[in-house]
């Protein structure tokens, strides 16, 4: 609450002093005080470091202004905005920044409690909502003005680049876990009033998993992802019925995707790894049991009942919520090694998952060919295991790993900028990537300040010390940076777009070979760990592709994707292929795979299927062919439904009204990034591109 | 056809110093930090996963032929003297 000065007039200006008028200054203690202009003074000195003698001014030019103005009412942040009106008078830019006032505008956060916030579908429409807006408008200006540097926040502001989750910044980005941690120490939470021993039931395991997640939530700007869940849980399941098995598959997808409780309304964006094959690194591990103890067999000894839940999880997923709509968390992310196909049952159970993502679309498919291992999450990002994770896996607990943020490059403008001197192009984009990596590093030391403080610090669950290490291993973090609008680059400078010539495909892999190799050098220079990732740009494809229509109207007018006079604009994502050109799904997922090898961070392939339900057979082959014959890393096959708000039916394909009961209340669900989430909340962008997306109909 | 090597990968220096590649019509690109056109051109070839496994990596293209390791290379390489 903003403090309130009420002003009787008539006396100010009877004297040369105010200090002793019956001023009332209404504070944020609810408390009456009366006017002292002293505080200005005291905030200045404090604040600014200005020399008392320019304090003392200020506030004596400041108290004249108020008294000749007449006004009755005067609030704090008036009194704020007066002083720094003077201080740009006065030439005093620095004092000024460090004297602002951050907040919002009233119209502006009538606005957001009112009307829905677009800009994230996750999050929904309420008073939770609108707290977590609002803190977040705050820590955004917060960050831009006193985190990163101002050519840094400036780039930010232009739209050179994207600096993600602002609203977050005094937390990490994303994450992935093991549950191995909460097996073996159980749940233990700075300021829990209760610490819980490591979980002896499958039922208490979970609802540890859960109320972990929850916490990591309130840690983290993003996705919480689990590692080799089914596997984990093994130890606590062997001897259940499949009736049981399928009950707890049922609570565990359930308990995630009801906790629309927790940060603003928001369910959990959460991700399960699953395994159908002990991946290697796991075959050998010491496996935990109830209470936290070793059982006396591996991993490899569990490979039978880690098959058995993730068939229980499956077929919860294919059943889908009570009016059969697909679950929009947990994400299931099925990982697919070498060993996958010498496993017994492997067909069937590629069966089981082609059949889930032909019906609900739930099933990612992460390819880890040869050697590769990886933690995968949010929409696309993943942990490549190296050398000492190999190690690590032999205490699974330890295998905690974050990305600290996400920057991203907004490419299409560089080529605008470029003006098709291919010299020049190359010179932006690092100059870009270098402004990514000051951003990087600004936020780091950060954060480090932030973790400095231990226990009793803001971040004290990720520097809490169980097994030797802080929960948060910082020198095992990622530092993201993205890309949009690859294809609107090379369009630009080439006149091509990727899908047509061989040539325009080179040149956007020379592109992103150039950004990966700035990564691997400044990976050296800084003893940080940059690498790409293809950004999910849920909002960013579409701010972008706003600002470069505003400053770059011309060129980007004839660029950007989508529908101009409707406003539904925006860029391809990341190193897509135009989503509306009608290609074979395979030639899609081969092209657009040259590319994702060299974004370790992750990448991922949509393939979007409309109304269609392939068949299961032809998905499954075609899933074979995607592992032996191309480069990809990650596919999603995206279904599009129509839920009827008042018969709670679910139909394929996006209606207008109810195939059963005619009612026209219906909501269209498909994926808008990496999740499933209803259309209505889609901001501009995304609307544009749905309508633009080429549906796979005719390839199944 | 290309050969895609790395400084300091001996099997790829012994290649290059035991056959005359230009008279073979072999481009070399040495995949190096510097050389973003080399790591993309890896890259269209969809080999970059198993540079990272090991090199030299030979490219036919006419052949439409990936020849991974110094032997078979080697072997590739007498044929074609």
């Amino acid at each position: 609450m903003g403090e309130v000065l009420e002003l009787k007039p008539m006396k100010l200006f009877d004297t040369k002093d105010t200090t002793d008028l019956a001023v009332f200054v209404r504070t944020s203690d609810e408390e009456l005080v009366t006017w002292n202009r002293q505080k200005i003074v005291d905030a200045l000195i404090r604040e600014t470091f200005l020399d008392k003698g320019t304090a003392e001014l200020i506030s004596e030019e400041v108290e004249k202004i108020i008294l000749k103005s007449g006004i009755t009412v005067l609030t704090a942040p008036l009194i704020r905005e007066l002083v720094d009106a003077k201080l740009i008078e006065k030439g005093l830019e620095k004092a000024r920044r460090m004297h602002t006032r951050l907040g919002m505008p009233l119209y502006d956060v009538e606005q957001l409690i009112v009307y829905p916030n677009k800009e994230n579908a996750n999050v929904p429409h309420g008073p939770e909502a609108t707290n977590l807006t609002l803190a977040e408008n705050i820590k955004k200006e917060y960050a831009l003005l006193n985190v990163f540097s101002q050519d840094v926040s400036d780039a930010h502001m232009k739209g050179d680049i994207h600096l993600h989750d602002l609203g977050f910044i005094d937390r990490p980005y994303c994450s992935g876990q093991s549950l191995e941690y909460i097996k073996k120490f159980g749940l233990s939470l700075p300021n829990s009033l209760a610490i819980a021993k490591p979980a002896k039931h499958p039922e208490v395991l979970l609802a540890h998993m859960v109320k972990f997640a929850a916490a990591l939530q309130s840690n983290f700007a993003g996705a919480i992802g689990w590692d080799a869940v089914n596997l984990f849980f093994a130890p606590y399941l062997e001897g259940l019925s499949k009736r049981d098995l399928k009950q707890l598959a049922q609570m565990l997808i359930f308990e995630f995707s009801q906790q629309a409780v927790a940060r603003g309304g928001q369910a959990i964006f959460s991700d399960i790894n699953l395994y159908w094959e002990v991946p290697k690194h796991f075959e050998d591990v010491p496996a935990i049991g109830p209470g936290g103890e070793y059982t006396g067999k591996t991993y490899g000894e569990y490979s039978k009942t880690a098959k058995e839940f993730v068939k229980a999880l499956f077929e919860v997923y294919m059943e889908g919520d009570g009016c059969s709509r697909p679950f929009f968390f947990p994400k299931p992310l099925v990982h697919i090694t070498e060993k996958f196909w010498n496993e017994e049952g492997n067909e069937e159970f590629l069966h089981l998952i082609c059949d889930v993502a032909c019906e609900k679309g739930n099933t990612y498919f992460v390819f880890d060919r040869g050697n590769t291992a990886k933690i995968s999450e949010c929409c696309r990002l993943s942990f490549k295991l190296e050398k000492s994770d190999f190690e690590d896996a032999k205490q699974p607990w330890k295998m905690r790993y974050s990305a600290i943020q996400n920057v991203t490059i907004n490419l299409p403008r560089i080529a605008y900028e470029a003006k098709g001197d291919d010299t020049k192009l190359f010179s932006l984009i690092t100059e870009r990537v270098e402004i990514a990596v000051r951003a990087h590093i600004q936020k780091r030391i950060f954060l480090e300040k932030l973790l400095s403080q231990g226990e009793r610090g803001p971040l004290a669950l990720l520097t809490m010390n169980k097994d030797g290490q802080p929960y948060l291993r910082m020198h095992r973090v990622s530092y993201l940076i993205g890309m949009v609008g690859l294809n609107e680059l090379v369009q630009y400078h080439l006149g091509q777009e990727m899908h047509e010539s061989e040539f325009a495909v080179k040149f956007g892999l020379k592109i992103i070979a150039h950004m990966k190799l700035l990564c691997d050098k400044f990976s050296k220079m800084h003893n940080m760990h940059f690498v790409l990732e293809q950004t999910p740009a849920e909002s960013t494809a579409y701010r972008f592709a706003r600002l470069d229509l505003k400053h770059f109207s011309e060129k980007a007018g004839r660029i950007v994707k989508g529908d101009i006079a409707k406003g539904e604009i925006y860029y391809t994502n990341s190193t897509y292929l135009n989503v509306s050109h009608p290609i074979n799904p395979i030639d899609r997922i081969r092209i657009e795979g040259l590319f994702h090898p060299l974004i370790e961070a992750g990448s991922l392939t949509h393939i979007w299927l409309g109304e269609k339900r392939p068949d299961t057979g032809a998905m499954a082959n075609f899933v074979k062919k995607i592992f032996h014959l191309t480069e990809n890393d990650q596919v999603a096959f995206s279904p599009e439904f129509t839920t009827c708000l008042d018969c709670k039916k679910t139909m394929r394909g996006l209606l207008d009204s109810c195939y059963y009961c005619s009612s026209e209340r219906v909501e269209g669900i498909t994926r808008i990034t990496g999740y499933f989430t209803r259309i209505s909340s889609w901001n501009k962008g995304k609307l544009g591109e749905l309508r633009d997306r080429f549906r796979s109909k005719d390839y199944f | 056809m290309i050969l895609f090597s790395a400084p300091t990968c001996d099997k790829c220096s012994y290649i290059k110093k035991n056959f005359n590649l230009k008279e073979l019509g072999i481009r070399v690109e040495e995949l190096t930090e510097d050389n973003p056109e080399g790591l993309a051109l890896l890259a269209w070839h969809g080999l970059v996963k198993s540079a990272e496994e090991g090199l030299p990596i030979l490219v036919v293209e006419k052949e439409r032929l990936v020849i991974r390791g110094q032997d078979n290379i080697v072997r590739y390489l007498e044929r074609k003297k």
